[in-house]
């Protein structure tokens, strides 16, 4: 190699990193960056296609959501969504870990076996479970009646708003409790066996290794696996849609900003519902990690 | 002692979860196939019948090579949502791998910048750029296309890929790579001979998420196609699923086929879905 051309390529750019990451750049600017800051500018504009023209038009947006009852029953839903899935999820996850934490012939299998619901699609998901729900041939009308705990079938979705909730949210957190019970596991795995022999000797019983070992050493997965299930179970959509429909006894806040935005074409009122999702997604993310996380040195 | 103790005793608590575990994931799935093999008569029966009493194939022949409106749905489905997460894992894939291998072995400027401005539209609910994407894509006339829905797959599943490919690149060790180069291998023979072999579980962990998450879409795909042309199972199986003449049982065996294939691959390849997840998620 001469002088020369060591000269050259140190005059030009290295342009091959750019080149790499370029396609990357082009999609995630084009297709998230862009569309997120139209979307915030438009939450402020009314946007009809059918009714035009489009035009600045403040909060009016955000005045129509908060008088709209459709919207402020799915705000109730989906708080209560929120609450029973994180419950539920991160009971059940830390439970599952537990079960798992210690090494046993044929662990892998009852992973495989923990990971399946977390990989099929929500809204088939909710078809499975419409056959245990179902007024007409579920199985749990029919196990309630073997026990004779009902006289006859019982209609469960649709009929009482909050046991639809509950019952609906049981499928969501079918699926997203595999994640989070994978999550604290591996958090499990990294707390050194020295601690629960030292603790052994010392005489604690098993539930005082837990809430002194077990439990604080774990909270950065649990952290993890709680932020996943908020984000997840506030923006809820398949397992409603599928299993009550638009009824107002179950539908979410995500439901209804496909329903302004696709059925009644106000897209304005759309972007102004789904930037406040956003803004409490992200805010109450924030608050749980404030709240769980803690860093974790062994 | 302690540690003998610990590891060999046979919690009946632990069993309990175990036990928990296999019959929370395995019995919905277990009742869905239960109510596949029987016929309509059958799945209206109270008390219902735990075990299909006469196992048919029926509903299966019906929708695979049956005639009629239905059955012809579910095949364009089922076309069209093997192409669609095909297409969109491989693209995504190769833009995540290219991307990561820069951010991961070379300074650039801008490239911190780059790389969390990528991770951070993670943080965003998927569902945050739903109206925005669907205008956009009504605009470029690109609803009830594949490259619509392709388009919208892979930006959505890039920064998750993207940070797995980068976690895993930089777990492996630079010896090599610079061996390599001191052979006087360019840089794109380093990733293609000495990176993408190593890397292999990386990737197969990456594409088995993106295609999962593929599959289960649903929303994304209902706003973007309003025609059977390119709607996915899920989209077709839900519309089912509203039109109330549809039989139950015929409908459980159309969603036995939406899970066939998630659920091979999360049981056969196990342990590169929770690798990945755990590159995915821990940090």
């Amino acid at each position: 190699m001469t002088a020369g051309t060591v000269a050259a390529r140190r005059r030009r750019p290295d342009l091959l990193p750019y080149l790499l990451v370029a396609p990357l750049a082009l999609v995630i600017v084009g297709l998230a960056v862009v569309p997120a800051v139209y979307s915030l500018v438009q939450a402020f504009f009314r946007v009809q296609p059918l009714d035009p023209p489009t035009r600045f038009n403040g909060f009016d947006n955000f005045r129509s959501l908060a008088h709209n009852s459709a919207v402020l029953g799915s705000l109730g839903n989906t708080i209560a969504y929120t609450v029973i899935g994180m419950a539920l999820t991160t009971v059940l996850g830390i439970g599952m870990a537990l079960a798992l934490q210690q090494r046993f012939r044929g662990r892998s299998i009852v992973i495989a076996v923990l990971i399946l619901p977390w990989a099929l699609p929500g809204v088939v998901e909710g078809i499975v479970w419409s056959g245990i729900w179902d007024a007409n041939v579920g199985l749990f009308n029919s196990a309630l009646t073997s026990f004779h705990l009902v006289d006859q079938y019982q209609v469960f979705l649709g009929s009482n708003r909050w046991l639809t909730i509950l019952l609906i949210e049981i499928v969501q957190v079918w699926q997203i409790t595999p994640l989070s019970a994978l999550l604290v596991l591996a958090a499990l795995q990294n707390i050194p066996d020295e601690l629960y022999e030292a603790s052994a000797l010392d005489g604690c019983s098993a539930w005082s290794r837990f809430v002194r070992i077990t439990l604080p050493l774990a909270r950065p997965g649990i952290a993890v696996a709680m932020v996943q299930a908020l984000i997840l179970t506030l923006n809820v959509f398949d397992q409603p849609y599928v299993l009550n429909g638009a009824a107002e006894t179950g539908a979410s806040l995500t439901m209804q900003t496909y329903f302004i935005s696709f059925q009644n074409l106000d897209f304005g009122a759309g972007y102004a519902l789904s930037l406040l999702i956003t803004l409490a997604t992200l805010l109450l993310s924030w608050v749980v990690v404030r709240l769980v996380y803690r860093k974790v040195e062994f | 002692m302690a540690r003998r103790a610990l590891m060999t005793s046979r919690h009946p608590v632990r069993w309990f979860g175990v036990a928990f575990i296999l019959l929370w994931s395995l019995f919905p799935l277990y009742w869905v196939v239960n109510v596949s093999f029987q016929t309509d008569a059958e799945v209206g029966s109270k008390p219902a019948h735990y075990l299909p009493p006469h196992p048919t194939l029926a509903n299966y022949k019906a929708l695979l090579s049956g005639a009629g409106d239905i059955p012809d749905q579910v095949r364009q489905g089922t076309f069209n949502i093997v192409v669609e997460c095909t297409v969109s894992t491989v693209i995504t894939v190769v833009v995540a791998t290219l991307a990561a291998y820069a951010f991961a072995r070379m300074t650039f400027r801008g490239r911190d910048l780059l790389f969390y401005g990528v991770l951070a539209t993670m943080a965003l609910p998927a569902y945050a750029t739903l109206i925005p994407l669907y205008r956009l894509m009504s605009t470029a006339g690109l609803v009830n296309t594949y490259t619509g829905i392709i388009l919208v797959y892979v930006s959505g599943f890039l920064p998750l890929a993207t940070w797995i490919m980068h976690n895993y690149m930089v777990s492996l060790p630079v010896a090599l790579e610079e061996a390599a180069s001191v052979d006087g291998a360019s840089r794109m023979q380093v990733l293609t001979r000495i990176v993408l072999p190593l890397a292999m579980p990386g990737v197969v962990s990456t594409a088995i998420i993106t295609f999962l998450f593929a599959w289960g879409q649903f929303l994304f795909p209902l706003v973007l196609s309003s025609d059977i042309s390119t709607q996915p199972l899920t989209v077709v199986i839900t519309a089912l699923q509203g039109r109330h003449e549809v039989p139950y049982a015929l409908l459980s065996a159309a969603g036995v086929l939406a899970i066939t294939v998630p659920a091979a691959i999360a049981v056969a390849l196990n342990r590169y879905v929770v690798n990945g997840l755990l590159a995915g998620s821990v940090k």
